[in-house]
């Protein structure tokens, strides 16, 4: 049944990608237009993203895979891409009336992901959710909590609960290696519990429950802001990471670029998200 | 969903994966009837386990006042008046599981507590049933009622937090069927919060991801019963491991009190976790309460429980609460003493089933002086 579901929504996507609003014609997807530089793309308010046409991705509710969520607050996204000499830069826009990015057991952040295949093969793409066993997907993450964290630090427990009172933490009374085993997933490095540098988590994924962040891999970088109802945010990598689970891009490439949001002021978080479908992705010659 | 069985519940049931019973299955008895609340658990979990940043908040063991006190607020009422009215009138069971109430779209009925919800840890513990009566007195059973429930993870054979992780982030342990979370595959998306029925998953908002009780594996592992079990000043538990009823071994002390002499009953057995903490029931309160906490019966594990005194295999078991650190395999009762052995034979612990009594004269001779009796 769910299988059924997620066939006739690939459909009903790929129908809405064709006839989709304004400037957005039968094959055009996404069109990453050059610009002078090299370096990474940061700044999701510079000049030259006016001058670059906005493509609208339809998005769709997670009902394939358990948990589900058939009714997602997000029902597009407009996306923007350009490249210099060296980085890409993809900057997205949606509508959230809320900005959420304190994280306690009841409050979920906000997130937004572009996916694409590992290896483009036009023949054999990855499925768009999350790919399949032997044909990878990059995935790029970027968080409002982790954005939040770089501007303005990692919160404490102080600053997530005021009139916390706590005698002593370990890590005050004994050594660094001894404290370590009260650190819980910090202490393990896992790569979910603050940002390395960067708002955006690189990862990779065959498949639902997949989903890997290897700290090798982190070479995506990215900035976003809410503003008036809005999220802006842009990622940028480069167009040829030494990884071998990135995606690689070159001018006049060609590729295919999915989406996923999540609201966290509607507690979406994992599975409980909106996703797209594959759209084209080319770059300018 | 697989088809597995549940021998709480008497049936078949769905669960998202097969059936997979570890080798020998972490369990543990409570006396309802013994626990005090002094939360002794409570302190040596906290100190042992939840110390760090963002686990301020947390209790892999608590203590709450029964009926009106909880950790965190509510969670049994909530996830009962969601569960609905289920028919516990036959075995087995007829009514549905948490996995086959689960909305569309979900694995398992759950909801996710609120932040404030764990703020206040057993607040409504002294709230009454109601008003005394003008000139009421103590009759049994009590007009009046409250026990203590404390709590663990109840290493369930189906967990429901296990079923929930879309990550598989949780699992169960072969060697002694323990669950646990990954801290490192666990990216805090809290369905197993929101699915664990009895709320012994916890969110840690500095790590962000989730964390639970680990049943003091490093123990486990070296034949020592918990924290929360060799602190007990009440020794109202017992840890060790359990088998399913058809293998039940006479020589298991918890197998001889959940299968054999049957006293001691799971917790909301009609969820369909099989949980694997089992309580002695409190026998001063009400069975329809008792019957809906710890399934059928209670009134019999009671009545069994009260003639304990007359009754040296049971006694016998009783008496090894608290009596030894270490994990009994196996235990015997030999004329009017009970003997306790670990895994390979060899004996850990021998306790007299009657503590003797030694009576001293008021007036010391030897001395010249008088004692009283101050103890």
């Amino acid at each position: 049944m769910n299988y059924l579901k997620s066939i006739l929504a690939v459909i009903f996507t790929a129908i809405a990608i064709l006839s989709a609003g304004p400037g957005n014609t039968a094959d055009a997807g996404i069109y990453a237009v050059q610009i002078p530089g090299a370096g990474p793309i940061m700044d999701p308010t510079a000049e030259f993203w006016n001058k670059t046409p906005g493509f609208q991705v339809q998005m769709l509710p997670q009902t394939v895979t358990t948990p589900a969520n058939p009714n997602p607050a997000t029902k597009t996204l407009i996306v923007r891409a350009v490249y210099n000499g060296s980085w890409v830069g993809i900057r997205v826009e949606w509508e959230d009336p809320t900005q959420s990015d304190r994280i306690v057991v009841d409050e979920f952040g906000d997130q937004v992901a572009v996916e694409f295949p590992v290896e483009y093969k036009p023949d054999e793409l990855p499925s768009p959710m999350m790919g399949n066993p032997g044909r990878r997907v990059n995935i790029w993450q970027w968080r409002a909590a982790f954005q939040r964290d770089i501007e303005q630090g990692e919160p404490g427990v102080r600053d997530l609960y005021p009139n916390t009172m706590v005698d002593v933490y370990p890590d005050e009374v004994l050594r660094v290696t001894d404290a370590r085993a009260y650190t819980g997933a910090l202490g393990v490095d896992n790569l979910v519990s603050h940002p390395h540098g960067s708002p955006v988590l690189e990862q990779i994924a065959e498949g639902f429950g997949t989903l890997t962040a290897l700290p090798e891999d982190q070479d995506t970088n990215g900035r976003g802001f809410w503003r008036d109802g809005k999220w802006h945010v842009v990622f940028t990598h480069p167009l040829a990471p030494f990884s071998k689970n990135s995606a690689q891009f070159a001018a006049g490439g060609e590729t295919v670029a999915a989406f996923a949001v999540w609201e966290g002021g509607q507690r979406e978080v994992g599975a409980r998200k909106a996703w797209s479908n594959w759209v084209p992705f080319r770059l300018s010659k | 969903m697989a088809k597995v069985y549940n021998w709480q519940i008497g049936r078949e049931m769905d669960y998202p994966y097969e059936e997979a019973r570890p080798a020998k299955q972490f369990a543990m008895v409570m006396d309802t009837n013994k626990c005090i609340a002094c939360q002794t658990c409570t302190v040596a979990c906290k100190t042992t386990w939840t110390p760090g940043r963002g686990q301020e908040y947390m209790f892999w063991n608590n203590v709450e006042t029964k009926p009106y006190g909880y950790y965190p607020l509510g969670w049994d009422v909530n996830i009962l008046s969601r569960h609905g009215v289920q028919d516990l009138t036959h075995f087995p069971y007829q009514g549905k599981t948490l996995f086959d109430a689960a909305p569309q779209g979900e694995r398992v009925m759950g909801y996710l507590p609120a932040d404030l919800d764990y703020a206040h840890p057993n607040v409504g513990e002294d709230d009454s049933l109601g008003n005394m009566t003008q000139g009421a007195f103590l009759n049994m059973p009590h007009m009046q009622w409250m026990y203590y429930l404390p709590r663990i993870c109840n290493h369930c054979t189906y967990p429901a937090c296990l079923a929930a992780c879309p990550r598989q982030s949780i699992y169960k342990r072969k060697e002694d069927g323990i669950v646990l979370l990954d801290q490192h595959r666990c990216r805090g998306y809290r369905e197993c919060v929101k699915g664990c029925p009895y709320k012994k998953s916890f969110f840690n908002p500095i790590t962000r991801v989730s964390e639970k009780c680990i049943g003091c594996y490093p123990a486990v592992e070296n034949n020592r019963q918990t924290q929360c079990t060799i602190t007990c000043i009440g020794k109202i538990r017992l840890q060790g491991f359990i088998t399913t009823p058809d293998k039940a071994r006479e020589d298991n002390p918890l197998d001889y009190l959940v299968h054999i002499a049957k006293i001691a009953k799971p917790l909301y057995p009609q969820f369909g976790l099989e949980p694997n903490v089992y309580y002695i029931p409190p026998v001063h309160v009400p069975p329809q309460y008792l019957y809906q906490m710890f399934g059928w019966g209670v009134e019999e594990a009671i009545a069994t429980y009260r003639k304990a005194a007359d009754d040296k295999k049971l006694l016998g078991t009783l008496l090894l609460f608290g009596a030894t650190p270490e994990i009994t395999h196996h235990y015997k009762i030999a004329g009017d003493t009970v003997f306790a052995y670990d895994e390979k034979g060899a004996e850990i612990v021998r306790v007299p089933l009657k503590e003797p009594i030694h009576v001293r004269k008021a007036y010391d001779e030897t001395r010249e002086v008088y004692r009283t009796n101050i103890t």
